[in-house]
């Protein structure tokens, strides 16, 4: 285990209005297939099998919702350190993400709130690739606070 | 051919049964999720950091509850089919037989650690007016699940919508 310090994001240094730094991630096969039947569980043919996603209407295999919320839970933890507590994640999907694709994802915060001792930020994201947007939604997440 | 109305409402409000996952949280799994992931949170993978946090050992991520209560491949549950199935399966009688999830929102309340043991308790909530959409045409049908743990912690309340759709028929269209 390579020893690093975690980040800490801390509420009081978070403006409404603040963008997350970009992330880009590759979709292959594996992260197709892989997501839906080893991270997920998910057996439904359309993830792990060309024949049946091209009967169901689609261009290939393509990323199972399970997988697209994973990516987004660990896009907004990787923003704010581990001390970042998930509290919900929304999330709507459009296209699909097919082996090939390159997910973008971005993220801005929409909220600074308090709520029941928690210190909250709400962070509106979206996720495109090449055919457009693939997910889109908000995330809310409570942070430390310094003192 | 649309479904009669009165046949889908049917369907909805009525809870499943408590139905345990076959594997209770554990660093496998979790390890399984942030591998594909490439999640390096260290709640979820370094126990040393960990044990020093308010949850005192790892946790598992919270996106992943609904893992731990998914059907396996077989062999296949030995129990009556839920609303959900039951619903599905008129549906696919009737040509919509393809489904493709559109939403899903997840609230999380209790942290899951290794050795807890999942359950999730599910309901057809709304079933919408057939639409034409650009699959095909189809309905968009919103479930609500409570996922609970071994204390009866509610861990996490969401909701999955999926457009359950007639690939075929939009497949006939487009070849006229």
């Amino acid at each position: 285990m390579i020893e690093t310090k975690p980040v800490v994001l801390n509420w009081n240094d978070v403006k409404v209005g603040d963008e997350l730094p970009v992330h880009k991630r590759q979709i292959t096969a594996a992260l197709v297939s892989g997501g839906a039947i080893s991270a997920t569980r998910d057996y439904s043919d359309v993830h792990h099998d060309y024949h049946a996603a091209r009967r169901a209407g689609a261009d290939d295999i393509f990323m199972n919702i399970l997988t697209t919320n994973g990516l987004i839970g660990k896009y907004i933890t990787d923003w704010t350190g581990p001390a970042g507590e998930l509290k919900s994640i929304q999330l709507r999907l459009a296209v699909p993400n097919y082996p090939g694709d390159i997910l973008e994802l971005t993220g801005k915060v929409s909220k600074k709130f308090e709520e029941n001792d928690d210190h909250l930020v709400e962070i509106e994201y979206l996720g495109k690739n090449k055919q457009g947007n693939h997910a889109k939604g908000k995330v809310i997440i409570s942070l430390p606070i310094r003192g | 051919m649309a479904i009669a109305e009165a046949v889908l409402n049917s369907y909805i409000g009525l809870d499943s049964e408590r139905i345990a996952g076959v594997d209770a949280v554990c660093e496998q799994m979790i390890r399984h999720w942030t591998e594909v992931m490439e999640d390096t949170n260290p709640l979820y993978s370094d126990p040393q950091y960990a044990k020093n946090t308010k949850y005192e050992g790892v946790i598992a991520p919270p996106m992943q509850v609904q893992v731990y209560t998914m059907n396996p491949l077989w062999p296949k549950p030995e129990r009556d089919p839920n609303s959900m199935e039951s619903l599905l399966k008129v549906m696919a009688e009737e040509g919509y037989s393809t489904i493709v999830a559109t939403e899903q929102n997840q609230e999380y309340f209790t942290p899951m650690k290794p050795g807890d043991q999942i359950s999730q308790i599910m309901s057809v909530k709304e079933i919408s007016a057939e639409k034409q959409t650009a699959r095909g045409p189809g309905y968009f049908v919103t479930f609500a699940y409570k996922f609970i743990n071994q204390n009866d912690e509610v861990v996490c309340q969401q909701t999955f919508t999926i457009l359950v759709y007639n690939s075929i028929a939009a497949m006939k269209e487009e070849a006229k």
